[in-house]
């Protein structure tokens, strides 16, 4: 059953966190980053080792490796390989960051890969805590850090009385159905809002823009760009595992998402500082990985696969450039302008990824969204696709407006150089973006195995 | 041959020139480039090709292409005129520092639009659409230090995003209701359809689309402001690319559209946008926007052609519009170059330059129709196609004052230099500029030689049948000799004639002052007339009115839009208590909801 590299996985992310912390004690950051960088290149090896053998196995019948988790597992790993060079190329307390998410990391792991409903918990706790920390390693950075604190210890409350509540009328906490009872419902709403300010939905992630732009850019893009994804992989276990036959569940989520876009997009057009607009606007992709989910089948789920993926790198490498330029205290989108003149990879690489959050053709943007709308029209909510393509153009005038900012001439500009660590890792997302946009099999053939896994356990369980 | 080898030449030119570290040679990587599309056009052939992109779940998205007569047509046009547009800016574009950027940005128009023309389903076509938006919104505010070019550009941004919101609606919706995105299946299965509602206001979206990009009424406004681009792209815009966009659009999904029953409406529409344009040229003083007014009411007069069971002539006309008027933009070009002047009024000196002017005379004398140009034959097909009297009536007045404003514009911008004109800054026009006239000039007549194959030409098996929804052209010798050719000719002969009169010889007594002034100060000859032009006047005002209106409503909707999102963001400034009392709220609105819903 226990396949060896799924072993040699699981000893490699203890020795992440536990290495993490002894090599701490050196204080030297430079070490730290090739540690962990060594590390998660490792881990990145073995998940895709594990993704392309089609592994799948259990522990404890708690821990389980398939199709689904390995999915997330390499997204988060990937994800945070990105977060952590822009972190240590762009902060000064790396070393401490660097051990703290670590922590998150392997919480994030546990949430993709529980079997069970205190695992997801005990996961999301171990994500969320430490990154309240994270934030606070900045200075300035104390209102947001204790706002996520107490939308954390919130979220934690609800997800702790729903699991009672699920317990309570099946005597189990297993992610698997149930047989109906009116109790089960009032659980799901309670895991929706949860989870819900992880994922940042509507109306559960209304502080979410402030801790997004309090916190500084490597910060924020941890926090958007893989914590949030957490958030969906929790969503979705619970959603589809537990609530399948619950077809007012996904109403629900079908509703949520036509609020959480127009809240996201509506908001993110007054946004004069660039890290709120792009809370706003993470919101509202949100909203549209939400469409997918509501569409509540293989093809809607595969398609908010894809479109989780394709917005990690986006605003991963958007965020990496802003870490750059927030560093010598440009936030403002007007601070933008003449990006061009000062570093035209810079600025081709945000009007790409910018497109692509519009969804322009031949880029992973586009592609979510079109199997967005074509799967919510082919689960018959032809009404939810429209809302958003609605919500799409509007935001394509928030987006523009940096884009005509960073082309437009600056008098005298200086040159801005990115550094290495932040060229790379803008690099790497903007060829995912382009190269996945071009030709996406390989991410649709993923996601769609990922999905038809989770869809296929829900039909055995019965 | 696969016909997406086309985009080949230009895609792998844009990547040349941005790679060049020399400015200067990016303007013949471009020619290169354009000129290895038309040899590659004699390689495709007609029929469809399927391409897979990707396949999920049950569903997969191809990329097909689809090559009959009518995108073969639009295909060679693209093709042809092309290279023009980049030798003509060989000696429009003297600014170097910005050859880089201008022959990238016009390559990848080129590009989006050769694929748009070989498109043979939804996705193909939005993508190409897109990025035909994209690119055209970068070419029209291309001078991006000129505050008027940039509004411009986000003024057509705006009307074409409308365009592909109305696009992307209609086809999640024709998705939803042919499970299929191919052109070829849904004309083919149109009988087994029922005409529900959802297909029915997917259609109407549609042509929402189409109306946006071809300047249909309410929408035409962006494409004169669109006047603010470089002139070879306004050129390109209107004379091959973009604005026909539409048009071929309607071309190719006739079948659907006249199921569905709208082909009225987009009669009534082109009608009316038709009569506004023409008479808006009438009073135009800049002198490229006159030329734009015109695009626009032959846009609506394809659309009118293509709409009333004259397919064959609408398409003619698509054919023979291209020729003339990239010459027009070419001359309106060359004048502005020389005088650096945009009024009608001020400009003068195009008669400097002989193989200019004659070369504009055919532009001139083809758009008004005259014999043997083109224009005269895509009129006469027209004529004798259309069936409905009243239309037949409207579009000979058309052809009235589009022989008035054309040779209005002609004889302000040929003169030799008037006293404060400003004489041609030229020694004479670079020769890349005035060969390309010339050429264009030359083809408005061999254009017109097509008039007898396109009936023969358009016929294919592989998609929809052509001829059934239009009549045939008439035959060489009956379309000179008809009743209704001669009546035309005369018609347009009188507007070169009043025109004249007013405009050279000054029978009204005033000099170079606007045309309203010139009926009022008028006598006995000019009592009826005043009327008329009063009326005229008075409707193309209203249509302007309308027309701001119609952008005030925009702005409206955007100032909506802000407001609500100011009481948003005053919500969301951090207040904790007040954080925990939207989560409970939503918790209970959620279950209230659930409960409600089972009850």
């Amino acid at each position: 059953m226990i396949v060896s590299p799924s072993l040699a996985f699981l000893v490699c992310s203890v020795l992440l966190v536990i290495g993490g912390i002894a090599v701490r004690t050196l204080n030297r950051p430079k070490a730290q980053f090739a540690f962990n960088v060594l590390l998660m290149a490792i881990l990145l090896a073995i998940a895709a080792v594990l993704m392309l053998t089609g592994s799948k196995g259990s522990y404890f019948s708690l821990i389980s490796v398939n199709p689904f988790s390995l999915f997330f597992i390499f997204l988060f790993t990937l994800g945070m390989l990105l977060v952590n060079i822009v972190a240590f190329s762009t902060s000064k307390n790396y070393a401490d960051f660097s051990v703290l998410a670590n922590f998150a990391l392997i919480g994030m792991y546990i949430v993709a890969s529980s079997l069970s409903l205190i695992g997801i918990f005990i996961g999301l706790e171990l994500a969320s805590l430490p990154a309240v920390f994270i934030i606070l390693l900045e200075r300035r950075a104390i209102e947001p850090a204790a706002k996520f604190f107490i939308m954390a210890s919130i979220a934690i409350a609800l997800f702790s009385f729903a699991t009672v509540l699920t317990y309570g009328s099946t005597n189990s906490f297993m992610l698997q159905q149930y047989s109906g009872s009116g109790i089960l419902l009032f659980a799901a709403v309670l895991f929706i809002a949860s989870i819900g300010f992880d994922a940042s939905i509507f109306p559960f992630n209304v502080l979410i823009p402030d801790v997004y732009e309090g916190s500084p850019s490597y910060i924020t893009s941890m926090l958007g760009g893989v914590n949030k994804k957490m958030g969906f992989a929790a969503l979705i276990q619970v959603l589809i595992l537990i609530f399948i036959a619950y077809k007012t569940t996904f109403m629900v989520i079908a509703i949520l998402s036509v609020f959480t876009m127009f809240y996201g997009n509506i908001v993110a057009l007054l946004q004069s500082n660039i890290k709120r607009m792009l809370a706003y606007s993470s919101i509202s992709q949100a909203g549209y990985i939400l469409i997918g989910i509501a569409a509540e089948g293989q093809a809607g789920l595969a398609a908010s696969l894809v479109q989780i993926f394709a917005h990690m790198f986006l605003f991963v490498g958007i965020m990496a450039v802003v870490a750059v330029l927030e560093r010598r205290n440009r936030v403002q989108i007007d601070e933008y302008i003449g990006l061009n003149d000062e570093n035209r990879f810079a600025a081709f690489a945000i009007a790409v990824f910018m497109l692509s959050l519009i969804g322009m053709p031949f880029t992973t943007g586009f592609i979510g969204k079109l199997l967005i709308f074509v799967s919510a029209v082919n689960a018959n909510l032809t009404w939810l696709a429209v809302i958003g393509i609605v919500n799409s153009i509007i935001s394509i005038f928030y987006y523009l407006k940096v884009i005509m900012a960073m082309y437009t001439s600056k008098a005298n500009p200086k040159n801005l150089v990115l550094g290495r660590g932040v060229t790379a890792v803008v690099w790497v997302c903007l060829a995912l973006t382009i190269l996945l946009g071009i030709y996406p099999v390989p991410l649709i053939n993923i996601a769609n195995g990922a999905a038809g896994y989770l869809f296929s356990i829900t039909s055995h369980v019965m | 041959m696969l016909p997406l080898v086309m985009l080949l030449p230009p895609i792998v030119a844009i990547a040349g020139i941005a790679v060049l570290r020399e400015q200067q040679y990016a303007r013949y990587i471009a020619l290169a480039a354009s000129l290895a599309s038309l040899g590659l056009l004699f390689l495709v052939g007609y029929g469809e090709y399927q391409m897979q992109w990707f396949q999920v779940g049950p569903y997969a998205l191809d990329i097909t292409t689809l090559v009959t007569p009518v995108n073969m047509l639009l295909l060679t046009v693209i093709a042809l005129i092309t290279p023009l547009i980049v030798f003509y800016s060989f000696g429009f574009m003297d600014v170097e520092s910005e050859q880089r950027r201008f022959y990238i940005e016009i390559l990848a128009f080129t590009t989006a639009m050769l694929g748009f023309a070989m498109s043979g389903n939804f996705i193909m076509l939005f993508v190409c659409w897109e990025f035909l938006s994209l690119t055209s919104y970068l070419l029209i505010g291309f001078w991006h230090l000129r505050e008027r070019a940039v509004k411009a550009a986000r003024k057509a941004l705006t009307v074409i995003f409308i365009g592909d919101i109305a696009l992307l609606i209609a086809i999640v919706m024709f998705f939803s209701v042919f499970g299929t995105l191919d052109f070829s299946v849904i004309v083919a299965n149109l009988g087994n359809t029922a005409l529900s509602g959802s297909l029915y206001f997917a259609v109407i979206m549609l042509l929402i689309a189409i109306f946006t990009k071809s300047a249909q009424f309410p929408f035409q406004e962006w494409l004169i402001d669109a006047m603010e681009g470089p002139t070879p792209v306004s050129a390109f815009l209107h004379s091959t690319t973009m604005v026909k966009a539409g048009v071929f659009v309607t071309i190719m999904l006739l079948p659907l559209l006249s199921f569905a029953g709208v082909t009225q409406f987009v009669l009534i529409f082109a009608v009316l946008t038709a009569v506004i344009a023409t008479l808006n040229a009438l009073k135009e003083r800049h002198i490229k926007k006159v030329i734009a007014y015109s695009t626009i009411q032959e846009l609506s007069l394809m659309l009118i052609a293509v709409s009333s069971s004259a397919l064959i002539a609408g398409v003619y006309f698509f054919f023979a519009q291209s020729f003339y008027k990239a010459l027009l933009f070419f001359s309106a070009g060359s004048v502005m170059k020389a005088t650096d002047k945009e009024d009608l009024h001020e400009v003068s000196g195009l008669g400097s330059d002989k193989l200019a002017v004659i070369s504009t005379l055919f532009g001139v004398l083809s758009l008004a129709g005259f014999i043997p140009f083109d224009g005269f034959f895509a009129n006469v097909g027209l004529g004798s196609s259309i069936s409905n009297l009243y239309v037949y009536a409207i579009i000979s007045a058309i052809s009235l004052i589009t022989s008035m404003y054309i040779f209005r514009w002609f004889f302000y911008a040929s003169t030799e230099a008037r006293d404060g004109g400003v004489r041609l800054g030229y020694e004479r026009l670079p020769r890349s500029m005035a060969l390309c006239m010339a050429i264009l000039a030359a083809s408005t007549l061999a254009a017109s030689i097509f008039f007898t194959q396109i009936s023969g030409f358009l016929k294919y098996s592989g998609y929809y049948d052509y001829a059934s929804y239009g009549t045939p052209l008439p035959g060489l010798g009956s379309a000179l000799a008809s009743q209704g050719t001669l009546v035309f000719l005369a018609i347009i002969a009188a507007g070169a004639a009043i025109s004249y009169m007013i405009y050279v010889r000054n029978v009204l007594k005033e000099k170079k002052d606007s045309f309203l002034s010139f009926v009022h100060t008028g006598r006995l000859f000019a009592f009826f007339y005043a009327i008329a032009a009063r009326a005229a006047c008075l409707l193309a005002d209203g249509a302007g009115a309308f027309d701001e209106r119609v952008s005030e409503m925009f702005d409206t909707f955007g100032r909506m839009t802000m407001a609500s999102g100011l009481g948003i963001r005053r919500i969301s400034v951090g207040n904790i208590n007040l954080y925990m009392f939207i989560v409970m709220a939503g918790i209970l609105v959620l279950l209230a909801y659930l409960y409600l819903l089972v009850g």
